[in-house]
């Protein structure tokens, strides 16, 4: 690093032309992120820039991602919302930042958890997408159909 | 659109209150006019789990509004047992009936078959999660007991964890509010927390406490219920809690004569039979209640007025 970069410290990881940077990623969850974005067959030749525990005035440190794509559906905006609350989404477009909003949490979340209860006809029965409906405006959410509440915590996520 | 019966939580206190209504009208409708209603529609009663009253109940009501019955009581000799999935069993159902009622070990079954067909759909009892028609009969005996089910101090006993009858019912009172609640049951079989964090905001309040006696001398109502052992994982925690609670004449001797138990049956050791005799038990009434109650949900989701 040189000295003026000791001064001046800069995020060393490229600008990318068209595509969505993920802003603000708790540090630590970056690498869940990716496994996330891994397993989502969508971004499979798409070029993904990772970086870890970035120095943050409001986070303390934090993780960012860059993804060159045109468009990202909603189901994986919502699955990055859910790993991480408070992620910052930008659109890229020739360089230029086009759009930035935070990721909140969504009201249901369609096909992107597991429900944890056992007994669960989700969970018993084949091809039973599940749903989750948030009950509040915190992290709990209610099994549509065995209705048990759980933390968001508690959910085991997953693309569909 | 259809209409279905599935959980407490999808139903306002004025849809209850509605239901309430239509069953005292159905009450007091001459037999020979309730015959006439559902004359030409049938219903289909799958029974993946064992029961007697809750099926007997519905095919009784639906035969007492003149109509027909099909369906099973056990799943060994269906198409289930050769592997069949739900979804695919209440598709070819629905083109034998008008309306569907089904019990099932697995929470969240008659969501499922609801959102699988077009006839109405009515959840009989889904794992330990919701039965709704036997709360709308316990709600429909407590309003006739006491003609109000707001201000009553109500003691659930027994198995609070599993009973769904329990977490339905505790839901729905909730809704009314202002409702004291005693939750009486061994430290294992405890009232879930969920449930319990549900009556914030309500107006309702409660008390745990393993002391059964003092709720009979304080209490209007006793909800008893069977500690269940087909809901036991484990064997010896059913043994070691089995007869924690059981309500006889001797226990009733300092009770206030408005108290009153009810119970959604079977009983087996809870309530000596010789309570049957006195002013307190309302539990046979009860029954007799669920086959008016059922009634009504049957002419309310096939959209047929009395």
């Amino acid at each position: 690093m040189s000295s003026d970069n000791k001064k001046n410290p800069v995020l060393h990881i490229p600008k990318i032309e068209n595509g969505f940077v993920f802003d603000h990623i708790p540090a630590g969850l970056g690498p869940r992120v990716l496994e996330m974005l891994r397993s989502y067959t969508g971004l499979k030749d798409a070029v993904v820039t990772v970086g870890l525990n970035y120095r943050s005035g409001k986070l303390g440190s934090k993780d960012m991602l860059k993804i060159e794509l045109l468009d990202l559906p909603d189901s994986f905006l919502h699955l990055i919302a859910l790993i991480g609350p408070g992620i910052t989404i930008k659109k890229i477009v020739g360089f230029e930042v086009v759009g930035k909003y935070p990721l909140e949490l969504p009201e249901a979340i369609d096909n992107l958890a597991r429900c944890r209860n056992p007994n669960c006809v989700t969970n018993t029965e084949r091809h039973v997408p599940t749903r989750f409906e948030r009950t509040g405006t915190g992290s709990r959410y209610r099994c549509s159909y065995c209705e048990r509440v759980f933390d968001l915590k508690e959910l085991e996520l997953r693309l569909p | 659109m259809k209409r279905d019966l599935i959980s407490l939580n999808d139903l306002s206190l004025e849809t209850i209150q509605g239901y309430l209504a239509l069953a005292t009208q159905v009450e007091s409708m001459p037999d020979a006019e309730r015959r006439r209603l559902l004359a030409g529609k049938i219903l289909a009663v799958l029974f993946y789990e064992p029961s007697t009253r809750t099926r007997l109940s519905f095919e009784s009501a639906m035969f007492r509004l003149g109509g027909n019955v099909l369906g099973f009581s056990e799943t060994g000799s269906t198409s289930v047992a050769k592997g069949e999935s739900l979804a695919d069993t209440i598709r070819t159902v629905e083109q034998y009936a008008d309306i569907l009622v089904i019990r099932h070990p697995k929470e969240g079954t008659a969501r499922l078959s609801a959102a699988s067909c077009s006839i109405p759909v009515i959840n009989a009892g889904d794992g330990t999660n919701q039965h709704p028609s036997q709360t709308l009969l316990d709600l429909y005996t407590i309003r006739k007991l006491f003609g109000k089910i707001s201000g009553l101090r109500i003691a659930f006993a027994g198995d609070l964890k599993y009973s769904r009858t329990v977490h339905s019912l505790l839901q729905a009172l909730g809704k009314f509010g202002d409702v004291r609640f005693e939750f009486v049951s061994p430290e294992s079989l405890r009232m879930p927390s969920y449930l319990r964090d549900g009556l914030k905001g309500t107006g309702c309040t409660y008390r745990e406490t393993v002391d059964l006696a003092a709720a009979v001398a304080e209490c209007d109502l006793i909800y008893m219920t069977r500690i269940q052992k087909e809901r036991f994982p484990d064997v010896l925690e059913y043994e070691k809690v089995k007869d924690a609670y059981c309500i006889d004449a001797r226990l009733l001797k300092g009770a206030p004569s408005h108290l009153r138990i009810l119970h959604p049956l079977p009983r087996v050791n809870e309530i000596s039979p010789d309570v049957d005799s006195t002013v307190h038990a309302a539990y046979f009434p009860q029954v007799g209640n669920g086959v008016i109650m059922r009634q009504a949900i049957l002419l309310d989701l096939l959209g047929v007025k009395p």
